[in-house]
């Protein structure tokens, strides 16, 4: 079928062209054509020729893609050759595939042929765009002169170009267009362009924002943290004093103000009584009163060393609040005549 | 919202008008229903309900936002026309814009052109001839001279030039489409998106090509804002040539002027 009509789309084409040899090209190429359909069947088995075919014609299609300008230009006979190329392959055509891609050559080939024809019907008048190029490059100031100076790599213009030189085209023609004025404020409005560059400087600042944002609550946890910590590590210090002002004279009992009191700082004096608390609570330490209805403290004995229930009495768990102020702190210094703080500061703070 | 529904059901009252605005009301989302166009009738009875002060000031909104969006020189459509300025007016839709063409004919010398009568969109142009050699006032925009380029070269191609031929001539200009031009930025994309959406020109693709390839085409503003008699005149000028050696653009040229200069004697 499309062997069929190729010949035909083919004549076409070359009539367009209006080249007599060409015509008669075709007509010999007819009877090459209807020669092999009388032979067709003989070489079936050639599948590596069937693909050198297919793979030349699609060379073909492509190279006249790639040259079109130059299969265009009415000065040489280009087209004529690529069409006596894809001449000699379809000799050897005899598979669907093969036609198929002969008849989309024949397309590409009668599309160009369609066009070089009008160029010809009014050569005279066709407009030649390297001097049309030439022309407006001259006009918007090119110095031919000065090629050399200024390196325009990649960039076909031979010469120097000026930076207003689209300014000077536009100008000349906007005389051609009956463009209405744009809409503008006396004294300026927004821009058109702004909004991008005011959305990309909200994204930069954006990010240091979250950082901060994300710190704020893990710094207060690590504080947090370490104030527990710090908590939990004197509370041990005074466990440990405790312990061994008990290991070095267990039968004599720690008067508990003596224990907590420092004659050189109230405050020490509070948090010292604050991390004692801790110990009562947990049950490493106890405080019992003496017959002067003082208040003694002892660690409590691990395993085994507990002390009689009696001693403490029924009521274990009895909570009490012991407050102190300067002046109770001075008279409890002077009362016990206390010298030295039996817990000793931490050097480090 | 709703109340916009309420205003319509309270100026409706046959039940064909009464299926027109509950179709408007919705999201205007079906072409279809956002262009029937009511008829006279309808129109006719929908500004007796509006006083003419307030038929006259949606026509001044609706010549403010032109003015503004005619900035970027993409056509107006009417869909955007409706949903952003004409909203509960769409009944008078017809007698908005006949008084909004007016003003900008009268006031501002400036003509409103339909350029898709399917769609409805709309462009304005100057009414008034630019004189060459006259002071401009305003500043000029060199994409002015590259859309001359690519017209020009459209033109004396006889309507049709191939995207490759276009590179090919622009190449010669020193513009290349894949490399950044120090005024154009991304001249591929100015040429093929920003001039295309201005509807300078028609991007088409060739079919049976592959890769695809484009023809351009003059675009529907082109056809209506651009003189093919001005711009053979200058093409000739550079030639330093008669724009009559150009027989076939010549003519075309100057029948294409002489219906241009009939709708403009008509001012």
């Amino acid at each position: 079928m499309e062997r069929l009509r190729r010949p035909s789309a083919k004549e076409q084409a070359s009539r367009q062209d209006g080249t007599t040899r060409h015509n008669s090209r075709e007509q010999q190429r007819c009877n090459e054509g209807s020669d092999f359909d009388s032979t067709n069947g003989q070489d079936d088995n050639e599948r590596g020729v069937r693909k050198e075919i297919r793979s030349k014609y699609r060379d073909l299609i492509d190279s006249v893609h790639r040259n079109r300008e130059d299969l265009l230009s009415p000065s040489n006979n280009k087209l004529t050759e690529v069409l006596e190329e894809a001449d000699k392959l379809f000799v050897n055509v005899r598979e669907t595939s093969e036609a198929v891609l002969d008849s989309k050559f024949v397309v590409v080939a009668t599309d160009l042929n369609d066009e070089k024809a009008s160029q010809m019907r009014d050569e005279d008048s066709a407009l030649d765009l390297t001097a049309f190029a030439e022309h407006l490059l001259t006009f918007m100031g090119l110095n031919r002169l000065e090629s050399d100076g200024e390196e325009q790599s990649g960039d076909q213009i031979d010469g120097y170009l000026p930076s207003d030189a689209w300014h000077r085209l536009a100008r000349r023609a906007e005389d051609c267009f009956r463009t209405a004025p744009t809409f503008r404020y006396m004294l300026g409005s927004f821009h058109a362009e702004p909004p991008p560059p005011k959305q990309r400087i909200e994204r930069q600042k954006r990010p240091p924002g979250k950082e901060a944002k994300r710190i704020m609550p893990t710094q207060l946890k690590k504080m947090e943290e370490a104030e527990q910590e710090a908590t939990e590590k004197e509370v041990e210090r005074i466990l440990a004093c405790l312990k061994r002002y008990h290991q070095d004279d267990p039968s004599s009992p720690i008067p508990y103000y003596e224990f907590v009191i420092d004659p050189d700082s109230f405050s020490r004096t509070i948090e010292n009584m604050f991390h004692t608390s801790f110990l009562i609570r947990d049950g490493l330490a106890q405080i019992c009163l003496d017959q002067d209805k003082l208040p003694n403290i002892a660690p409590v004995e691990e395993v085994g060393m507990e002390i009689p229930v009696d001693a403490v009495g029924s009521d274990n768990r009895n909570a009490s609040i012991v407050s102190i102020s300067p002046k109770i702190w001075k008279e409890l210094i002077d009362t016990f005549d206390i010298r030295d703080a039996m817990i000793p500061p931490l050097n480090n703070q | 919202m709703s109340q916009k529904k309420r205003l319509s059901k309270t100026e409706t009252s046959s039940p064909s008008e009464q299926r027109q605005s509950s179709t408007s009301g919705a999201v205007c989302e079906d072409e279809d229903a956002m262009f029937t166009q009511p008829s006279t009738s309808q129109v006719q009875r929908s500004l007796e309900k509006l006083s003419p002060s307030q038929v006259d000031q949606k026509a001044a909104e609706v010549v403010k936002y032109i003015l503004v969006k005619d900035q970027k020189k993409i056509p107006m459509r009417r869909a955007d026309l409706v949903k952003h300025v004409i909203k509960e007016y769409r009944n008078v839709y017809p007698e908005i814009m006949k008084r909004v063409a007016h003003t900008f004919d009268q006031v501002f010398g400036l003509k409103l052109v339909n350029t898709d009568t399917k769609n409805q969109s709309y462009i304005l142009i100057n009414k008034l001839e630019a004189t060459a050699g006259a002071p401009s006032f305003n500043s000029v925009d060199p994409k002015m001279g590259l859309l001359f380029v690519v017209l020009s070269v459209i033109f004396m191609k006889k309507g049709v030039a191939r995207e490759s031929l276009m590179w090919n001539m622009l190449g010669k200009l020193g513009i290349n489409p894949i490399k950044q031009h120090e005024e154009f930025g991304d001249v591929k994309k100015v040429i093929t998106d920003e001039f295309v959406r201005q509807r300078y020109l028609e991007y088409v693709p060739i079919p049976h090509t592959e890769p695809p390839q484009h023809n351009f085409l003059w675009g529907p503003r082109a056809e209506v804002e651009v003189s093919k008699a001005k711009i053979l005149q200058f093409v000739a000028e550079l030639h330093d040539r008669d724009p009559q050696s150009w027989k076939h653009q010549y003519t075309e040229a100057h029948s294409s002027q002489d219906s241009q200069a009939s709708s403009s004697s008509q001012r």
